[in-house]
């Protein structure tokens, strides 16, 4: 096989003909870090893959929770978890998925029955002998990180407001909300904060036909159910997306698939994926971005104190810098603190499985430990999993970064109410919660990459 | 979209340099970076100015600056005070470093048995640098099953070497059979580092070494560089303490530890100064008004990142940190500002004498004036508002000059310093 007969979407393997075999790589590696059983990413990647194009892969590859700080920090361009993430597609198609894999990828289907019975199913998830028997029998950790089903989905509360408030919008001030999986089944207020705070900045909201984005059938290899779901996404997004409608996600595990890993790992290259790719925006991105136009409103309420960050490894794959670090540095008195530390180890489904959680547990420790002995009441963190296993293992409440401001907004508008009642003497004080929230307040919000500790 | 003073592209020796320095005047500054490499390929040392024959670093800096095409024609003043620089910031991160521009240079063994002119070291290759005594041996340790450091190989060239000054009175090479590395599939210079970093482990390690080596004679040993990363210093005072002989770190095959604590210690210090940092997407456009750069876009998984600054630096490396291409045309440009480099005929790209001599493409890169701002054909500044730093600037040899490391810190002191200038601060306030 040469590289002239490679589908032009499939030149992702071919990548690691660059490989200086400089291990750079290995050294990045949260995974190999903890676990000798995960040989690194240079080895199961490039090393591996020159033996893969006749025979069966090896199968240790997929210990790799697929973070992607190896593709970022390889000097010669290997798009290496990438190749990985294929390699393991291959293992999955030639010896199939097991039932518990098959399961937890599918979170519509799961969100399906989830919901209507979330009373019974939340008993389920809520016990621990239930999730013992889960453990012995499904393969699912009894102490990985699930979150109960909400009462309502997102979708229903969506319909129940009535959807779009700001009706006739043009395009530029309009986004498309792609809510994802995790937010309609278990996390509508993440969903419903970033609603309150796109229409706070006069953005009208259209919440159109979705499913999962996919990405745990990709991270687990089943790239043709995600496939599926990601054409049916494509269909549903790429007109609004060439009509010049911004596509927003609050996950950025869900916009990354969307922006990335439909064209590298599904092959979907065509123009309506380019389009919904090129359309597609993290909600944070976003905010930041209308901020640097001078089209945010600033008007935040002062939330003084530390905020420890986790920027996700998806985040870090977007290549956007950390947006939600700039935000907070609009919020007076906050004291955002970036964690500093790769990864928190849960990676999607990776770290439910009961083969894998000791080793995604260990890997987000460091964490963990900074962001208890932060002595912060809450945290914050774009993808769900990541918050899920931060709270869990960390005890810090810990929340999507739109939730915070949408909080700000709430503190500063309480503010106003205040100021408007205050007696004039008390507005002089410089003491007075008034004065923190003036417009010159905002430079008072401060961010830092210090280490917590 | 992040604006700041000043952007770097890359994040080896000389683009984290330039970020501390201009994070600590109070720029607010955006490094972005590619990928990592520059710093994990490294010895760890710092190769000033060791062209051969000179003596000291000071020396080898007064003949390199001779040439007026090395940038060290104008930047050998800055030099002394970039170290001083430098050896302060990595000692405050917990990695102190020794040596100075006086300090004579002294032969140090490499892992195949070569030696290397030295004068500049952390503390855990300082041992190294010692005259030796008449009576004293050279014992260098391999471990079983790390197949990047072949201690008996390396003792028979070290033998018949020529060394500066003084040399060991015997060497030896001793294999090591380290505790539980049997169970180990897979063991890098990374892994063994980490085994290294824990307390009990590493008890077990240094008494196996101990028990191993020769019961007579006065030796200085040679470990592999693989002594913890986040507890080095730790295991460092374990191994001298417990071997009851001098011991020093011998950098081996990347991924090399000491380059690897290096750029932590730097990587530290520039995130504690509060400079933002992002790895994983080069510069894919350049937005240009006139000879001023206005932005810089880096590649994201969708659209691209628009980098705002009043000032950008150049880190971005040479012919291996991918800064710079040759074309099939003959051409050698940079991979961020698509200019044309100064470089030698394409046929001569080709030496069949690849590291031994002065490689002609190694000197090729940029041609700059005193701010280490690129130059166009005629001579002036082909952008105001970039400054070239590292192992871009071309006319040097560092290979065979041993001076990439001080031409690093050097340009980075200076652009800096440039980029920071009263031209920079009245923009900055405006």
């Amino acid at each position: 096989m040469t590289f002239r007969d490679v589908e032009p979407g499939a030149v992702v393997p071919f990548t690691t003909d660059n490989c200086i075999k400089c291990n750079v790589c290995n050294t990045v590696c949260p995974v190999a870090r903890v676990t000798d059983l995960f040989p690194g990413p240079k080895y199961v990647g490039p090393q591996a893959q020159r033996f893969r194009w006749d025979g069966p892969p090896d199968h240790s590859v997929d210990l790799c929770s697929g973070c992607g700080i190896c593709t970022r920090a390889c000097p010669a361009n290997v798009l290496i978890a990438e190749t990985n993430n294929r390699a393991r597609a291959a293992i999955v198609e030639e010896h199939g998925s097991s039932l518990r894999n098959r399961i937890i990828s599918d979170t519509d289907l799961l969100a399906r029955f989830g919901v209507p019975l979330a009373p019974l199913v939340n008993f389920g998830l809520r016990n621990r002998f239930l999730r013992w028997i889960g453990e012995k029998t499904l393969g699912v950790h009894r102490r990985g990180p699930l979150r109960p089903y909400a009462r309502r989905s997102f979708g229903s509360w969506w319909r129940r407001r009535g959807g779009t408030r700001i009706v006739d919008a043009p395009p530029e001030r309009t986004v498309v909300y792609f809510h994802g999986c995790a937010v309609n089944g278990f996390e509508p207020d993440v969903g419903r904060a970033a609603v309150e705070v796109l229409e706070r900045n006069g953005l009208s909201v259209i919440v159109p036909e979705q499913e999962c984005c996919g990405l745990p059938f990709i991270s687990n290899g089943m790239y043709d159910h995600a496939r599926q779901k990601a054409r049916r996404n494509i269909r549903s997004l790429a007109d609004y997306a060439r009509r010049g409608y911004r596509i927003v996600g609050t996950s950025t595990s869900c916009t990354h698939a969307l922006k990335a890993e439909y064209r590298e790992m599904l092959d979907l290259d065509d123009a309506d994926a380019r389009a919904v790719a090129d359309g597609t925006w993290d909600i944070c991105e976003l905010l930041s971005e209308m901020h640097d136009r001078g089209a945010l409103d600033t008007a935040f309420g002062p939330m003084p104190g530390p905020l420890p960050y986790h920027p996700p490894c998806q985040l870090k794959s977007h290549g956007i810098g950390t947006p939600a670090m700039d935000l907070f540095a609009l919020i007076p008195g906050m004291i955002a603190i970036d964690s500093d530390h790769d990864c928190c180890g849960a990676a999607g489904t990776y770290g439910l499985k009961a083969e894998r959680w000791q080793i995604a547990h260990d890997v987000g420790a460091p964490l963990f430990e900074k962001f208890r002995r932060s002595g912060a009441t809450q945290a914050a963190c774009d993808s769900e999993t990541c918050r899920w296993q931060i709270e869990d293992s960390s005890g810090v409440r810990t929340r999507h970064p739109v939730e915070i401001l949408a909080d700000a907004y709430r503190a500063g508008t309480s503010l106003d109410s205040l100021d408007a009642h205050a007696s004039p003497t008390s507005s002089d004080s410089p003491a007075s919660l008034a004065s923190l929230a003036s417009p010159d307040a905002s430079v008072a919000g401060q961010s830092t990459n210090e280490p917590l500790i | 979209m992040p604006s700041a003073d000043v952007v770097v592209i890359g994040a080896g020796l000389s683009g984290l340099s330039a970020g501390i320095a201009l994070a600590e005047a109070g720029a607010s500054v955006f490094v972005a970076a590619k990928g990592m490499a520059a710093t994990h390929w490294s010895h760890g040392a710092l190769d000033i100015a060791a062209p051969p024959r000179a003596e000291n670093a000071r020396e080898g800096l007064r003949w390199l600056s001779a040439d007026e095409r090395h940038p060290y024609h104008r930047l050998a003043g800055d030099v002394e005070a970039a170290l001083a620089l430098l050896s302060g910031q990595v000692a405050a991160a917990g990695l102190p470093y020794e040596g100075g521009l006086d300090t004579p240079f002294a032969s140090v063994v490499t892992p195949i048995g070569g030696v290397r002119p030295v004068s500049v070291a952390p503390s855990a290759q300082l041992a190294a640098l010692q005259p030796w005594g008449s009576d004293e041996g050279l014992l260098l340790v391999d471990f079983e099953r790390f197949r990047d450091a072949w201690a008996a190989y390396a003792a028979r060239n070290a033998a018949g070497v020529t060394w500066q000054a003084t040399r060991p009175a015997r060497i030896r090479g001793l294999s090591v059979e380290l505790p539980t590395l049997d169970r180990v599939h897979n063991l890098s210079s990374l892994d063994l580092a980490r085994f290294f970093d824990d307390p009990g482990w590493r008890a077990r390690a240094l008494e196996a070494i101990r028990i191993a080596l020769p019961r007579t004679g006065r030796w200085r040993i040679g470990l592999p560089a693989v002594l913890g990363i986040e507890a080095h210093a730790d295991v460092l005072r374990d191994a001298q303490r417990s071997l009851g002989h001098p011991l020093f770190e011998v950098p081996g095959l990347p991924p090399s530890v000491p380059g690897l604590r290096l750029f932590e210690a730097l990587r530290s210090r520039l995130l504690g100064a509060g400079a933002r940092f992002q790895f994983g997407f080069p510069v894919v456009e350049v937005e240009r008004d006139g000879r001023r750069v206005v932005a810089m876009h880096t590649e994201s998984a969708s659209r691209t990142l628009r980098l705002v600054a009043d000032r950008f630096v150049l880190a971005s490396g040479g012919i291996a940190g991918g800064g710079l291409r040759g074309e099939r045309d003959g051409t050698l440009r940079d991979s961020v500002l698509g200019l044309a480099l100064t470089g030698p005929a394409r046929a001569a790209w080709f030496d069949d004498d690849f590291l031994a001599t002065k490689h002609p493409i190694e000197a090729a890169g940029f041609t700059v004036d005193d701010e280490l701002r690129p130059l166009a054909a005629d001579g002036s500044p082909a952008f105001e508002n970039v400054h070239v730093v590292g192992s871009a600037l071309g006319g040097m040899h560092y290979l065979a000059e041993r001076c990439g490391d001080g031409v690093a810190i050097a340009s980075a002191a200076r652009a800096a310093r440039c980029a920071i200038g009263p031209s920079a601060a009245v923009r900055g306030a405006a």
